[in-house]
């Protein structure tokens, strides 16, 4: 029982923060970033370059990834999303296509071969008989450090509060001086630096490889789905039940099953409550 | 120069380049690669295989005088795309002889096609003795197919010796937990441990806990496996072993951990798991990692790292059976007149090449004929590897070694004694 309440809440961490940056995106914009999963490959990767290939120190390639997270999103909004002119349909092929191509240019420049990265946190804590690593504690630590950043930058900031501006209603926020397009932007740029910190601690958790940019986003997709797309309390709370699901079904059930339920779940979520347990589109 | 002049100059041209690409084709013959382009794995075999074809063209060509041309098909380690790498192979490339660096999914998806097109092909990663046993039930039809490693039931039978030798006798390890990957290739290791390794040395199987390949997070799987109460934990990866590797090293799990890890067979496990691999065990098909060369493979190797710098920096096993492999297959076609079936065939199975390292055999490419029963196992393994899972390994190659990588990068083989050049040994972290 301690091994599942540690592990599952270490994991659950972990899904909050991959999730939190893509319903992000849609609650404020309305468009589901199907290149969420590359904010998190170009995350790990450069951070796997700095810190591990150039040998930087650790927190510099956490920095960077981050840096780099966030450009990575202003590009994709200056550069896809806008010219695309809310055509939600266009933007969600684009970003998916995007996805594919940087997994392209990942192998081109780093190899089609999986990569572990060093920890970020050396150690091995002992609870109890459960063995858990520094790295995921901090990890999972990390994630809800930046959730509640989030969070408190939602609330209490003035672009935070014209982001629950657009994400309420768009024409309003703008009739009262409110800048969408700045805003939007701003939207990207911090989903892609939270998708990239979350891909260097779900990497530095699991492994990188050039297709890791999948399961972070079937992940996300599924806790959005069933929390409500565009809830980030639903987000938070799903990421757990999510999360506890799989951490139960592998230690107790069957590990090969580990992501079924959650499909299960969602397909029950879709049928019975198609706005999602917290259905909400407003941050 | 009128209409007319330009339309016979360009019909005089047209025709002298067909005839000129005709008697092109006519002085190739062509080789056919299947496998994954982008797996160390796949690359092993293709450059095993190009380097031994350069040799051939460059020692005036062969079947007198003609030019080897390689073609490739990528399987992208996928059964449905193996099929189709097959079939473009056959039909588009129309290939004379097929060398392939497929895993086991793979070869069962085209081998199909192999029977319907009956082309020579030489398997050099699959070990899969169902295989074999086609060869067995069905000699006619897939007389073609040739496996240069040795299959795992052999495989599996040396590494019962392991187990007796090692891991109960010198470890005094007597249970044991399987933690297997959810694929076919898991499923049959999965039997021989089982079945074979289990009542033969005198193990118990605490638990079987089967995994799905997309698993990234193995420290549920690992408390399991420490409260089955097993004395170690039986590895079957071939997918993704790097991460199962790296989080039992990351989560210390006091546990000895041996078994299959493909991610450990190659050079690259090292920088793969970012450092974290010490400690890791696993048989390997010959020669592996830690592996003393003899003269001749070394010269592979030699050749391979001044012509490749990228990875896999070294070959893996296949490497070294697609470059003697093709060579093989070769002169086999030199005796028969080419790759026509029964001939071809028939000389393949003469082929035997003995590589001696301090006068003795250190490694043997031949073929076990049909019906020729091996004394151990009391069966046949017609156009498998000749292997020899007895000391003193002097009648074929050891099916394999067990290979152990250290806590400060380095690897060595720790069984058969043989060939050992480490003793087997227990993470730091794990209590003895």
């Amino acid at each position: 029982m301690l091994q599942i309440l540690i592990q599952g809440m270490l994991l659950s961490g972990l899904y909050a923060l991959i999730a939190v940056g893509f319903t992000l995106i849609f609650s404020v914009g309305r468009v589901l970033n199907l290149a969420y999963g590359a904010s998190l490959m170009v995350g790990g990767y450069t951070f796997f370059y700095t810190a591990q290939v150039l040998s930087m120190p650790k927190p510099v390639g956490v920095l960077l990834a981050i840096l780099v997270g966030a450009l990575f999103g202003f590009l994709k909004y200056r550069l896809l999303v806008k010219p695309l002119k809310g055509d939600h349909v266009a933007i969600e092929i684009s970003t998916l296509i995007l996805a594919v191509v940087i997994q392209a240019g990942i192998i081109l420049v780093f190899g089609d071969a999986s990569k572990i990265l060093h920890s970020i946190v050396d150690g091995v804590w002992q609870f109890g008989t459960v063995s858990v690593t520094a790295n995921n504690i901090a990890a999972a630590m990390g994630s809800w450090v930046l959730i509640i950043g989030l969070y408190l930058f939602i609330r209490k900031t003035h672009i935070g509060r014209a982001m629950q501006a657009v994400s309420m209603d768009q024409k309003g926020a703008a009739i009262s001086g409110v800048e969408p397009d700045k805003v939007n932007a701003a939207t990207w740029v911090i989903s892609g630096a939270l998708g990239a910190a979350a891909g260097v601690f779900f990497a530095s958790y699991t492994q990188l490889s050039p297709s890791m940019w999948v399961a972070p986003l079937i992940i996300a997709v599924a806790i959005v789905i069933v929390g409500g797309i565009g809830s980030i309390i639903g987000t938070l709370i799903v990421a757990h039940i999510i999360g506890f699901m799989e951490i139960i079904t592998t230690t107790l059930v069957a590990a090969e099953l580990r992501g079924v339920f959650t499909m299960v779940l969602i397909i029950a979520v879709l049928v019975i409550r198609p706005r999602g347990l917290f259905g909400r589109e407003e941050l | 120069m009128t209409f007319k002049t330009k339309v016979f100059a360009g019909a005089v041209a047209l025709a002298t380049t067909a005839l000129v690409a005709t008697a092109s084709f006519a002085d190739t013959v062509k080789v056919g690669f299947i496998g994954s382009l982008s797996s160390d794995t796949g690359l092993s075999t293709l450059r095993g295989a190009e380097i031994a074809i350069e040799e051939l063209n460059a020692g005036g060509g062969v079947l007198g005088g003609k030019t080897i041309q390689l073609v490739s098909a990528d399987t992208g380690e996928d059964p449905t795309e193996g099929i189709k790498a097959y079939e473009y192979l056959a039909e588009s490339e129309e290939v004379d002889f097929i060398i392939s660096g497929s895993i086991d999914d793979v070869s069962l998806g085209w081998l199909p096609r192999m029977v319907e097109y009956q082309i020579p092909t030489l398997d050099t990663w699959t070990s899969y003795v169902g295989i074999i046993d086609n060869l067995v039930n069905d000699y006619e039809n897939y007389k073609p197919y040739f496996m240069n490693i040795a299959s795992d039931e052999a495989l599996a039978t040396l590494y019962i010796d392991f187990g007796k030798d090692v891991l109960v006798d010198q470890m005094g390890w007597t249970s044991v937990v399987i933690l297997q990957e959810d694929t076919a290739f898991g499923g049959a290791i999965h039997g021989l441990v089982a079945e074979a390794l289990a009542p033969v040395a005198g193990i118990e199987v605490k638990e079987t806990i089967v995994y799905d390949i997309a698993t990234v997070d193995f420290a549920p799987l690992f408390s399991r496996a420490q409260a089955s109460g097993a004395d170690f934990i039986y590895l079957i990866s071939s997918v993704n072993s790097q991460v199962v590797s790296s989080q039992y090293v990351k989560l210390q799990v006091p546990m000895g951990m041996t078994g299959v890890n493909v991610a450990a067979l190659g050079q690259e496990y090292w920088e793969d798991t970012g450092g974290a691999g010490g400690g890791i065990s696993t048989l390997s098909p010959v020669p592996s990692v830690g592996f003393e060369l003899d003269p001749a493979s070394q010269a592979l190797v030699d050749t391979y790292q001044a012509k490749y710098d990228t990875r896999p920096k070294f070959p893996h096993f296949n490497g070294f059976n697609a470059y003697h492999g093709l060579k093989q297959a070769f002169a086999a076609a030199e005796e028969a007149g080419g790759f026509n079936n029964t001939s071809w065939v028939d000389a393949m199975l003469k082929q035997d090449l003995v590589l001696e390292k301090d006068g003795e055999m250190w490694l043997r490419y031949a073929f076990w004929q049909p019906g020729e029963v091996e004394e151990r196992t009391q069966r046949t393994y017609p156009h498998n590897v000749r292997f020899d899972i007895t000391a003193p390994y002097d009648d074929g190659s050891p099916s394999m070694v067990v290979v152990q990588w250290n806590e400060d990068g380095t690897a060595g083989v720790v069984y058969p004694d043989k060939f050992k050049t480490q003793d087997f040994g227990i993470p730091s972290w794990v209590k003895k």
